[in-house]
């Protein structure tokens, strides 16, 4: 890979064609190693899942016979589709409880002067930053008082108080639209909830599918908050959480496992490919130039 | 400044609410036993698939003779569990682990109640138990669980390989594994395991410190919960004999091979498959070969033992599974009811001993003629009745003591070392861990 | 600032200028309510609690500094824990930089099917964390997994991956160079802002490649690096799922009769990681005070690092 940037010319006037033509193939073999890098363990781990289970515990990596069984035994060795449900309430409803709380705080911060707003922006970078652990312990055990731990509810309400990397992206989106009309809005009359309503909303909209998208994935993945709340309780499972406890209890069972590991990620990638355009925006947006 | 003091005053009651409800309710009972108990008791339990499935059936039984109580069965709860949920105040009516690791734990901070006011009021004989067993389910005079059944550990044999090899008998002493080991041993042509006589690494499977303790008759702490594990030159003797069997066969070796077997609880577990010829483990091996179908023909003696702790063949290590009923018990008497129902019924051992394959916790169980007692399985019943059985003691901070014992013997096997040095650190960190946790 | 301006203003627009702020106030409430509810009063109440002796079942007990002693100078494990973390901020976190940059320096330069090259280096970082973390494990086992047998092939024998002390961190390293992907969409993004014409007058200057990234590229796209590694580092700091997880599926220990803390750290605690150890304290063996101590630890790490390097980072701040 260091090939890539050592292996660009000098750029000397006079180089001919063929050196252009070799930096091609140069730079176009490196993308297909890449590409073959990055998609080679899908495909082991796709073939893996349609081996029979004796099969996945040998050094073999083309399936004898194409078991796809594995598919259907994945949902009667665990409760998969229960985990599964889990899974889709934690990050649906996280995600539209975000959207309720933060599109409107990021707004405000966003557009509005007032006393206090750069302590407030420094406080919420802040929270975005710091690591989960440093406040496990007091906010566990407020949730143990509520009695909540052993559900996902601990995970899926603080969303609807503000989510704080949530309002730090959308912020820096509603930044960069330009604020005439906006404005004009304002002289029409418009309150402020009318102006993000009928005029923020739908310029904004790229900005907020990445918002959304990135809490989505975040508790879909999530592997440290189901950890800590819902362990004891595998009714309560997402189905990261299960995966992640899956072959310590179903053995070596490889194939099935890796079955469970290409359920998991589907939804995942059919989303992206349905958000591609606002993900990548947003994914740029997070790195954002100053 | 008055905004800081405003913030520190709320947290502050922040704190004292939390103390305040953590305190929680008194333990106070009813004078007299309830003629007939109601309501809906929750259960955890650590067994999951064909194991629960036995416990159902003894559940299943208890309701049937109380019609008006439902048991609302949570399994596969190991112990990490157990106590996250009784802590953060989950009603856990009454709780099943496997270890007797929790009992210092769960006695001393309350996380499951003191049944003595039960024992007393409804007259329990606790001389129906074994005497060891009695020892393991209190801590400091508290007693907060009932022993629910027992384990032990033996050494199980595939009878074909040893025959193959030329072994007639099993063997006695650490030296005898180590030469019927080596003999049975087979390897691939690129110089890999193919076929292992004993797995030697510490942590694999049941290779623990404690399974290894009756080798050498080892004790682990004194009665200040401080280590004496560093003291003892059998400990040491007996981690440089696994070393050095380690090492024979090579540990990248072992650990290539090990990692390549299927799972313990699983019908892959090496041992059912023939890719390990013998194996330390449980009772309950004997009731999964059975379930698994497998068609090993094996054998079961006791662990062999040092050279000069021979006194102590026949013996083991017995721990067992235990129950309590937890702080947050909605209905604590019908969990008692249970509870007895499990711990001193005479049937229910029997039935659940039958099931499990573990080791009945009642004398009069032990002595059943309806206890199915196999040759296999028989290892086990003689070694928990054996008077030199011994056990773990309870303590404080629970099983931390075993797992840093554990982690030092891994560090060992892994890198080597000083082994005093090693051990000598094992002690301090055990004895630190006592104050950090305090009296 | 604003009161000033809004001073000298006519009445009628001050009267707006206030409903305006009233409004932002009313919007700005519930993550107000959440940043004290959820993070400035457990902050507080964790140092308190890092005093005391507090295992949630009875009421917190004064110890005064023993937790902090205790990890200073006794804890035999912390130690280890804090250093595997600082081994992933100092090795991973650049690694992952330097390959993103590289790819992203070469996607830069493709212009035809840019994005479909772009879709296949992204895809695998949208695979869950636990999931690629399983299949990582899957794929290095050196008894069965794939890269084995390939090896194999070339008549080398495989190293024990996940299941050797020395190489479990290197092989999560090669997870965190696969899972790249998200970085590496960052730098393009920012590589393509760069303006043409500076390329083209550079090169009329004469000036080679390597000079071009060297005087043009790198200290145009320097924010966005910044702005990666602070929060690669701040990531690292709290790396704990993909250790935890190739662990217990390395380690192959069933659940049953084993914790999760039990299995944290193998091989040879080679992968325990500072927060996992937190966790291990905390919510195994409900040290809760001393998990408190730790989390006052990494918080001050943490505020530390923050406070040296937020005000470079132009979006951290409110003004842009």
């Amino acid at each position: 890979m260091t090939a890539v940037v050592t292996a660009r010319p000098r750029v000397q006037p006079a180089s001919g064609r063929g050196r252009r033509a070799l930096v091609w193939i140069a730079e176009h073999a490196a993308l297909v190693a890449l590409a073959v890098l990055a998609l080679a363990p899908v495909v082991f781990v796709v073939l893996t899942s349609l081996m029979t289970s004796q099969q996945a515990l040998t050094a073999s990596i083309i399936p004898k016979v194409w078991d796809w069984g594995n598919y259907v035994r994945v949902f009667r060795t665990v409760p998969l589709a229960q985990w599964f449900g889990n899974s889709a309430l934690y990050a649906v409803l996280s995600t539209v409880f975000m959207l309720v709380s933060s599109v409107p705080a990021a707004y405000a911060l966003a557009t509005v002067r007032f006393r206090g707003a750069g302590l407030l922006f420094t406080a919420i970078v802040v929270a975005m930053l710091l690591p989960p652990q440093v406040t496990a312990v007091p906010v566990y055990v407020f949730w143990s008082q509520l009695h909540l731990t052993g559900t996902l509810w601990p995970l899926i309400l603080p969303n609807l108080l503000g989510d704080a990397f949530s309002i730090f992206l959308m912020r820096q989106f509603f930044l960069t639209l330009p604020a005439e009309f906006a404005d004009a809005a304002r002289v029409d009359g418009c309150g402020e909830w009318g102006v993000l309503w009928r005029v923020v909303l739908p310029m904004a909209r790229p900005g907020i599918a990445a918002a959304a998208i990135f809490l989505f994935f975040n508790s879909w993945n999530d592997y440290y908050g189901p950890l800590l709340y819902t362990s004891e309780n595998s009714a309560s499972w997402p189905i990261a959480y299960g995966l992640a406890t899956f072959r310590g209890v179903h053995g070596t069972d490889w194939s099935i496992t890796m079955a469970m590991t290409v359920i998991i990620t589907i939804p995942v990638v059919v989303i992206f490919f349905f958000a591609q355009k606002a993900f990548v925006e947003g994914i740029a947006l997070t790195g954002v130039k100053g | 400044m008055t905004r800081i003091r405003a913030a520190a005053a709320v947290a502050a009651a922040a704190v004292l609410l939390l103390a305040g409800c953590s305190t929680g309710g008194g333990d106070a009972i009813a004078s007299k036993a309830p003629t007939t108990v109601q309501g809906t008791v929750s259960f955890w339990h650590f067994f999951t698939g064909r194991e629960a499935g036995v416990l159902k059936t003894a559940v299943t039984a208890f309701e049937k003779a109380n019609p008006k109580v439902h048991v609302v069965i949570h399994d596969g709860q190991d112990d990490e569990k157990l106590q996250k949920a009784i802590s953060a105040g989950q009603p856990i009516d009454l709780g099943l682990s496997y270890s007797t690791d929790i009992v210092g734990t769960f006695c001393s901070t309350g996380a499951f109640r003191d049944l003595k006011p039960y024992i007393a009021r409804d007259r329990v004989d606790l001389g129906s138990l074994p005497a060891a067993v009695r020892s393991y389910t209190q801590y400091k005079g508290k007693r907060c669980v009932l022993p629910v059944l027992s384990d032990a550990t033996a050494l199980y044999m595939n009878t074909d390989l040893l025959q193959k090899a030329g072994i007639s008998t099993p063997p006695k002493t650490l030296d005898e594994l180590e030469a019927d080991a080596l003999k049975l041993t087979t390897y691939n042509p690129d110089g890999s395991i193919k076929t292992l006589g004993f797995n030697p690494l510490m942590g694999f499977q049941e290779n623990t410190p404690q399974h290894f303790s009756a080798i050498i008759d080892g004790k682990f702490l004194d009665a200040k919960e401080d280590s004496v594990i560093g003291k003892s030159a059998d400990w040491k003797a007996l981690m440089q004999w696994q070393k050095g069997f380690v090492d024979r066969i090579g540990y990248a070796k072992l650990q290539r091979f090990t990692a390549g077997l299927g799972q313990e609880f699983a019908a892959d577990t090496p041992f059912e498959k023939g890719r390990i010829a013998m194996v330390l483990d449980g009772e309950w091996r004997t009731a999964f070969i059975a379930s698994d179908k497998a068609d090993v023909q094996y054998a079961t003696a006791p662990f062999p033992t040092a050279s000069n702790h021979t006194d102590m063949y026949g013996a083991t290590y017995i721990t067992g599974n235990i129950a309590g009923i937890g702080k947050g018990a909605t209905n604590p008497e019908a969990a008692w009811a249970l509870l007895k129902y499990l711990a001193l019924d005479t049937r229910t051992q029997v039935l659940l001993g039958n099931g499990l394959k573990n080791v009945p916790t009642l004398t009069s169980a032990l002595n059943s003629s309806d206890l199915q007692v196999g040759d296999q399985y028989k290892t086990f019943v003689d070694a928990a009745k054996n008077p030199r059985t011994i056990t773990s003691p309870a303590s404080k901070n629970g099983a931390a003591y075993l797992n840093d014992f554990e982690e030092s013997w891994d560090d060992y096997q892994t890198h080597g070392g000083d082994l005093d040095a090693i051990l000598k650190k094992l002690d301090s960190t055990i004895d630190d861990a006592n104050a950090l946790s305090g009296p | 600032m604003t009161v000033t301006v809004a001073a000298v203003r006519r009445p009628r627009r001050r009267s707006l200028e206030g409903r305006r702020r009233r409004t932002a106030l009313v919007m700005l409430a519930p993550a107000i309510a959440g940043l004290v509810l959820f993070f400035g009063l457990p902050l507080v109440v964790s140092v308190l609690l890092s005093f005391t002796r507090f295992d949630l079942l009875s009421a917190p007990q004064f110890v005064g500094l023993l937790n902090y002693t205790y990890l200073f100078t006794q804890d035999p494990d912390v130690g280890t824990a804090a250093l595997n973390t600082l081994w992933f901020v100092v090795i991973l976190v650049p690694v992952r930089t330097v390959c993103a940059m590289l790819v992203a320096g070469l996607l830069a330069r493709v212009r035809r099917g840019s994005g479909v090259w772009r879709t296949l280096l992204y895809l695998p970082a949208l695979v869950p964390p636990v999931a690629s973390v399983v299949a990582f494990v899957f794929l290095f086992n050196p008894g069965t997994g794939p890269v084995a047998t390939v090896l194999q092939a070339f008549g080398i024998q495989s190293p024990l991956w996940f299941n050797d002390p020395a190489l479990a961190k290197p092989s999560l390293v090669i997870l965190g160079v696969w899972v790249t992907g998200d970085l590496m969409i960052v730098f393009l993004a920012a590589m393509l802002d760069v303006p043409r014409d500076l390329y083209e007058a550079a090169g009329l200057d004469g000036a080679s490649g390597v000079q071009k990234v060297r005087f043009i590229t790198l200290p145009t796209i320097a924010p966005v690096i910044g702005f990666a590694v602070v929060t690669g580092v701040i990531a690292a700091l709290q790396y704990f799922t993909e250790a935890a997880v190739a662990s217990g599926v390395a380690s192959g220990k069933a659940t049953v009769g084993q914790g999760t803390a039990t299995g944290l750290g193998y091989p040879n605690q080679s992968l325990l990681t500072y927060t996992e150890y937190l966790y291990a304290h905390g919510f195994a063996e409900y040290q809760l005070g001393y998990a408190s101590a730790m989390a006052v630890v990494l918080f001050v790490i943490s505020a530390v690092l923050l406070g040296l390097t937020m005000r470079r980072i132009s979006v951290f701040r409110m003004a842009s």
